[in-house]
């Protein structure tokens, strides 16, 4: 059990700057999940946690104390990688003890500590085989043995499910889960899947091309997304982000969104109406959540919903409900509405937009506002 | 293929099969003639090779030959067999592949896995080595020997192939090595494990493959050499092959090619006996460094 803290973290490769400044925190026990697209830093900043990367700038501090020169085996963190890097020359039970071995546990403790752990995972029958006769979850489960044999302080894992099939990959995902209840264990878990952070994390750090774009608990993140990055990553399908200029009259501050056929399409912005105050007249994007354009019937009650009208152009039943692509005033939107929902392609229907849900970027700098 | 087969087994196939097998088992003769006169020599009397017929079976097959080149055969001035010579062959090639092998292998981890400012430069120069030609390291090969009292020993002779060698191996486990996941050094790493323990480990025990390429490789270029252990081992510490050469070259009144082809195939039995054995995994090792990455 440990904290960790993440300061000002730079990485370096050659002229290359993988990681350009991270600053993330975890306390004890918490599941903190890197999350963004391939090629972000996300396996170079978790291997600097582990000290299997040298840290250009700045430091990493595990409860109180920094480490950036700690051996990575004396920094007590256990890893499960991609690729699983189990051992193919040995059995199930040397791959788990190997561990245990280097640092010179006597046989019968580790024997018992392998029969713990096989029996956490379910894998006591597989024991005797070696990695070449596993199936890739058998293999993701040893790997992830190996991992908790050890008890560590803090448990890294690299994308560890992203080799499995869909469905396993959900199981996996819940059994991992499980685990960080049950162990308490502060993890750092590094994934590409927005919905693997969405259900694991009790905080979310999004990065993008080395920075760190938000770090927050994942239903603020999902919420309030700090710029248009994370609006588009986190989520699927992805926010809607529409054009749109402020505009004020006798009812409120409202966002101007231009129709095909020249008419304004009015959308009231009288929950954030003190913040735009000045921004009368310029451009944002308004952000709107696929389930925040929804059909009047499963409107949210209590919040501050507007109906619109808008042509419908293509319906995408995904079984639990259907997505709607539909124009809101010159662009396309995606709306979530309930699979019981009756509207057609090439028909205009109504729709209710919930306003109390709506986040506004600035187009310039696509930071929040 | 692209033929018109419309039946199965058309004329034509059967025909382009013949002619295909034929050619096939042709060259295969012509491949397979010599090691046949070889044999058939060997075991036939000096009469009977001197009454020509270099082609026919042994009238009265037997190992006399054999028993004469093994153990009272004159090599030199010397007439007590080559069996002497036999054994300082493998004096000197066991602790040479293995030495070069192992040296090879540590290379390969240290280029790949830890890497250090230069690895490449290095690894272009250790590259550079293979291309050097035998001939051009005789002189400086033979002051060092002289230097370090090892001129005409066995120990001298091995410390010529494993250095002649390491360029090769180095050059083998790199390349291997280079595709070797790093994921699985990380963990070793995280295990614990420190750099000689990753090696014994991790590494070495997942390299079976092109530690068989290696061995095989320098087994059979340490052990068919001639001119490195003319030039530093020809006395009592020479190895097969030289003594071979002295067989067939001490000039009795007699030149006796049954003698002759008996120690030339006791000099190629190993290396072919290593084929034979490990053959298979040669290919295979071959393959896997190429495939993996
Ligand atoms: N050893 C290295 N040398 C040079 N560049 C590297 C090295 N490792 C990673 N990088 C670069 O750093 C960036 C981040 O890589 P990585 O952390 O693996 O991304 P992610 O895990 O998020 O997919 C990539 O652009 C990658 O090319
Ligand atoms: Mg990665």
């Amino acid at each position: 059990m440990a904290s960790l803290e993440v300061e000002n973290v730079v990485k370096r490769f050659g002229p290359v700057e993988a990681l350009k400044g991270i600053n993330l925190s975890a306390d004890d026990g918490e599941f903190l999940v890197l999350v963004g697209p391939s090629g972000c830093g996300k396996s170079t900043l978790l291997n600097m946690i582990a000290g299997l990367d040298s840290i250009t700038e700045g430091r990493i501090i595990i409860d109180g104390q920094v480490v950036n020169d700690v051996h990575p085996k004396d920094r007590d963190m256990a890893m499960v990688f991609q690729s699983y890097a189990l051992y193919p020359n040995m059995t199930v039970e040397r791959n788990i003890s190997f561990g245990m071995e280097m640092r010179k546990v006597p046989k019968p403790e580790r024997d018992k500590a392998v029969m713990e752990v096989a029996k956490l995972l379910q894998i006591e029958g597989l024991l005797k085989r070696r990695p070449g006769q596993l199936s890739g979850g058998q293999r993701q489960r040893v790997a992830m043995g190996r991992a908790l044999v050890r008890n560590p302080k803090i448990f890294l894992f690299d994308e560890p499910l992203s080799n499995l099939d869909a469905k396993l990959r959900v199981e996996m995902r819940t059994e991992i889960k499980k685990l960080h209840q049950r162990l308490g264990t502060t993890i750092v878990y590094v994934t590409h899947d927005q919905i693997e952070a969405m259900t694991l994390a009790t905080r979310i750090a999004v990065m993008q091309n080395g920075e760190l774009h938000q770090f927050g608990a994942p239903q603020e993140i999902y919420d309030r997304p700090a710029n248009t990055f994370v609006a588009g990553f986190m989520g699927s399908p992805p926010m809607n982000l529409i054009p749109a200029r402020i505009g004020k009259n006798g009812a409120g501050v409202n966002a101007e969104i231009a129709t095909a056929d020249e008419r304004t399409l009015r959308l009231q912005l009288n929950g954030q109406a003190a913040s735009l105050e000045n921004r009368v007249n310029s451009e944002v994007l308004v952000g709107l959540r696929p389930e925040a354009i929804t059909d009047p019937e499963s409107r949210d009650a209590g919040a501050i919903i507007q109906e619109v009208e808008c042509l419908v152009e293509v319906t995408e039943p995904t079984g639990p409900d259907m997505l709607a692509v539909l124009r809101l005033g010159g662009i396309e939107a995606v709306s979530r509405m309930r699979s019981s929902s009756r509207v057609r392609p090439g028909e205009r229907a109504k729709f209710a937009v919930n306003m109390s849900k709506a986040v506004l970027f600035d187009p310039e700098t696509e930071q929040r506002i | 293929m692209s033929f018109h087969v419309s039946r199965p087994a058309s004329g034509t196939q059967t025909l382009w099969r013949v002619l295909l097998y034929s050619i096939l088992i042709f060259f295969a003769l012509i491949y397979l003639a010599p090691l046949y006169v070889m044999v058939i020599t060997s075991l036939k009397s000096l009469d009977e090779i001197r009454a020509g017929n270099l082609m026919l079976p042994p009238l009265d097959p037997n190992f006399d030959a054999w028993a004469k080149s093994w153990s009272a055969a004159c090599v030199g001035v010397e007439c007590s067999g080559i069996s002497r010579y036999f054994f300082n062959s493998f004096k000197m090639a066991i602790p040479a592949v293995a030495i070069s092998t192992f040296m090879g292998a540590f290379n390969g981890y240290v280029l790949t896995k830890w890497r250090f400012k230069g690895a490449d430069i290095v690894f272009a120069l250790i590259l550079f080595g293979c291309f050097i030609p035998f001939q051009i390291v005789l002189v400086p090969m033979a002051t060092i020997l002289g230097w370090l009292g090892l001129a005409q020993t066995t120990p001298g002779l091995i410390l010529v192939h494993v250095t002649y060698g390491l360029c090769f191996t180095t050059l083998f486990f790199r390349n291997y090595y280079q595709a070797f996941p790093d994921e699985l050094i990380r963990a070793a790493k995280l295990d614990g494990a420190g750099f000689f323990q990753t090696f014994w480990r991790v590494l070495l025990p997942n390299s079976l493959p092109i530690v068989v390429v290696t061995v095989i490789w320098q087994f059979t270029n340490i052990w068919n050499d001639f001119l490195f252990g003319a030039s530093f081992a020809s006395g009592n510490a020479a190895p097969m092959t030289v003594a071979l050469n002295n067989v067939v070259n001490t000039s009795t009144s007699v030149k006796e090619y049954n003698v002759d082809m008996a120690s030339a195939i006791y000099a190629a039995l190993p290396t072919l006996i290593v084929y034979v054995l490990a053959g298979r995994y040669f290919v295979r090792g071959l393959m896997a460094g190429a495939v993996k990455g």
